[in-house]
């Protein structure tokens, strides 16, 4: 059973013996301006061919994806006034091969998504299995950008209900500043969803040795465990910037067998969702 | 529209799709060129082959449930549905296709609208069974008193209905809700695979041609089309079993009495014989419908009989021993005086055993074969199986529309999630859920009814004491024959 571990591992493994606060600070801020690391893109480009085989690399994305709509509904559910229930506006970045965006666009609710990724070759495949389904023709976009490439909204009607960041976070070098880019895209109101992975003993554990290396169900490399975010650290940095308010969160465990469960307080080591809403102006 | 021709599509399609798959493809698209390519099909979320109790059950849930209900669906079924729509029968009569519906069958109809469009006076609840070893007389008596007593309340075994009845009721429902284009005295001529075009592509989505020219392409393919399901032979999903070189023989009969204990208390009676069970299943009034397994040589022998000897037989069946009634299958006639003479010398308790037939309606007496079989998986990608279509069981139990039923409730309820959750309804992994819960418990079904039957044709030998001993040393035990009595009514704990 025991794979060899790779350097990566080792590594990750070595930083987090020093634990040291700083380095996640100075990871969070750069210079830099796209969000988009190369070495990122090439790494899913050469995923791309795989991202809708229902057994393959990406299984697991796919069993997750209806926990992504339930916390969608969770934090609509939890405004003190209801929100619109009818033609939505999605704006899904690092969208991938379009697993969340072709879900939303099907949602009756949904009026119409705009999903975005840099890798051109993810975004082929994207736009080829969309064409495999009439009924998602006029409600998905998909473009080749990031989101700095994205012409900022000029008005209220042009800004969305949803801006969601599934498993994205993890893959940005300066999350920080990718965040402040995100905020402008959101409606007074309207929130920003996403999951990721905390950056813990268990995280490593689970997501670099034990799914990456040794039961290998997720493509190596996939991770850079350096870049886990937890969760008080996103609730910080939207409090601190203000506009932010009603932060949830949600965190999830895959169970062999049983799929993926919300298991209450795992957010702290592992696989979580994290919401927050934009203030109503 | 690309023009491309027919064998450049094959090719294309050739990456997709295996090569014997594509094969199939360019001899049909051979057979069509000249229509087929001149009409696009027409897009439905799901297409239902078979209007069948499956078939309805299914259109039924999906129109009145408010997640599904936008969906746009469409039925095919090649009889003519407005004679089961217009099912009526006198009071004295009795359609031989009859069913046990399990309570909870009875519970999902209700909550889909459909129970209440049943004619309620064709339906008989009971709530007592007798089933007995025909060679050695071990009994086991099913009673929901004893439940009564323990303060549960009374409640049927299981409810006896015509198929008519309930897919009278279904059509009615469907009709009441409306947006199911039925597609009725249509046959499937061809299922195909849809075509790319500039704008979609439908490459693998199953195309069913009906011989009226109409093309449906389907998001979700349902067969719910019988036991040689053209839509199973479509996806490539094998169905394996085996024969049982057995017949059922129904008829519908005519009693001395409404039951032992009148309309309020009916029983069903099964005996094992060496040849099959036979069971006299009760029906309102002075009716019940037969269901006798038995091998095709004596059930053709059944079939030549007159009515005044078929009855004797029948009676004969509950009654005497396997070697009276072996003789009596050697007679080409005379039955009745027969019987009557070998009723004298043998005991038996008049309570424990049916009421005497003194009645067969008119061209009631039919026959079909028994087997068993089940299909490998109940889903393809865009297709998905249900009823008999995925699987075919043994009557003995009278499961067999249950379990139909009970796949309806389980499809529709993945397809619930599938739809609330954005996933397209028709790929695989939106399915998995209704594979997994429906496979291992229709699996479980099919092996008990399968190990019963062959316990039972079993004719001497150990076997026959441990078997009868057996079911003596269940009858004494109280909860092991609850649990069994709630398995039967689909009430019970989930085994599996």
């Amino acid at each position: 059973m025991a794979a060899p571990l790779r350097p990566t591992s080792l590594r990750n493994l070595n930083l987090l013996l020093r634990t040291a606060p700083r380095f996640v600070q100075n990871q969070f801020r750069a210079q830099s301006t796209s969000s988009v690391n190369p070495e990122e893109v090439s790494h899913f480009n050469a995923l791309a061919s795989t991202w809708w085989d229902p057994h393959g690399s990406s299984r697991l994305l796919h069993l997750m994806n209806p926990l992504r709509h339930n916390f969608i509904r969770g934090c609509h559910a939890s405004q003190p006034k209801p929100g619109p229930t009818s033609n939505l506006r999605y704006l899904d970045i690092g969208c991938g091969g379009g697993i969340f965006a072709e879900s939303a666009a099907r949602l009756p609710s949904t009026g119409s998504v705009v999903a975005i990724d840099p890798s051109p070759e993810v975004l082929a495949v994207a736009k080829a299995h969309a064409r495999r389904d009439p009924g998602l023709q006029g409600k998905l976009t998909y473009l080749n950008t990031s989101i700095e490439g994205l012409p900022q909204p000029e008005s209220v009607e042009e800004q969305y209900d949803v801006l969601s960041l599934f498993e994205v976070i993890e893959h940005i070098t300066h999350p920080a500043d990718f965040l402040d880019t995100c905020a402008p895209f959101v409606k007074p109101g309207g929130w920003i969803v996403m999951s990721t992975i905390a950056r813990s003993w268990t995280s490593w554990l689970t997501t670099k040795v034990v799914a990456e290396d040794i039961a290998r169900i997720v493509p190596r490399g996939t991770h850079d465990w350096e870049k886990y975010i937890n969760e008080e650290e996103l609730r910080g940095y939207f409090l601190r910037e203000r506009g932010w308010n009603s932060p949830r969160v949600m965190g999830v465990v895959y169970i062999p067998g049983l799929g993926w469960k919300e298991v209450a307080g795992s957010e702290k080591v592992g696989n979580y969702f994290f919401g927050i809403r934009k203030d109503e102006v | 529209m690309k023009p491309t021709t027919a064998s450049a599509r094959t090719r294309q399609l050739g990456n997709y799709i295996c090569s014997s798959c594509s094969h199939q493809l360019r001899r049909q698209r051979r057979g069509y060129a000249s229509v087929t390519q001149s009409i696009k099909p027409s897009i439905y979320d799901v297409v239902c082959v078979g209007g069948g109790p499956a078939g309805l059950s299914l259109l039924a849930a999906l129109r009145s449930s408010p997640a599904t209900a936008n969906l746009k669906v469409a039925l095919v079924e090649s009889q003519d549905l407005s004679k089961t729509r217009d099912f009526l029968l006198p009071p004295n009569q009795f359609s031989n296709r009859c069913s046990s519906l399990t309570p909870s069958s009875v519970r999902f109809l209700d909550t889909i609208g459909a129970w209440k469009h049943v004619k309620k006076e064709r339906v008989q609840g009971y709530t007592e069974m007798q089933v007995w070893d025909g060679i050695s007389g071990a009994r086991i008596e099913f009673d929901w008193h004893a439940e009564k007593e323990a303060g549960r309340g009374e409640r049927p075994i299981a409810f006896m209905n015509e198929n008519l009845n309930l897919t009278s009721g279904l059509l009615k429902r469907i009709d009441e809700l409306g947006g199911v284009e039925i597609m009725d005295r249509e046959r499937v001529e061809n299922i195909g695979f849809g075509e790319e075009s500039e704008e979609v592509d439908l490459r693998m989505w199953p195309v069913v041609e009906l011989n009226g020219g109409r093309r449906l392409a389907a998001r979700l393919l349902v067969g719910a089309d019988g036991a040689n399901s053209p839509v199973r032979a479509f996806s490539g999903i094998e169905s394996r079993g085996w024969d049982y070189e057995r017949h059922g023989v129904v008829a519908t009969l005519e009693t001395e009495g409404s039951g032992w204990g009148g309309d309020a208390s009916k029983t069903a009676y099964q005996r094992f014989l060496p040849t099959g069970p036979v069971a006299m299943l009760p029906l309102p009034g002075n009716y019940s419908t037969l269901v006798w397994s038995t091998t095709p040589a004596l059930a053709a022998h059944l079939k030549t009989l007159s009515p005044k000897d078929f009855i004797a037989m029948v009676n004969a069946a509950f009654r005497l021993s396997p070697v009276d009634l072996a003789y009596m299958h050697t007679q080409a006639s005379g039955q009745a005086d027969e019987f009557s003479w070998r009723a004298q010398h043998t005991e038996f308790d008049m309570q424990r055993i049916p009421q005497k037939a003194v009645g067969v309606q008119e061209g009631s007496i039919a026959s079909f074969p028994l087997k068993l079989r089940h299909a490998d998986t109940y889903i393809g990608e865009r297709v998905a199986l249900v009823g008999d279509a995925a699987h075919t069981i043994h009557p003995l139990a009278g499961q067999g529309l249950n379990q139909g039923q009970g796949d309806v409730e389980s499809l529709v309820k993945t397809i619930e999630f599938a739809v609330t959750h954005g996933q397209d309804i028709g790929v695989e992994m939106s399915l998995e859920q209704y594979n997994v819960e429906r496979y291992a418990a229709n699996n479980m079904l099919l092996g008990v009814c399968d190990k019963l039957h062959k316990l039972y044709t079993v004719e001497s030998g150990p076997l026959v004491g441990l078997r009868s001993i057996g079911l003596r040393a269940i009858n004494s035990l109280g909860p092991l024959k609850a649990f069994l009595m709630a398995q039967a009514a689909g009430t019970g704990v989930k085994i599996l």
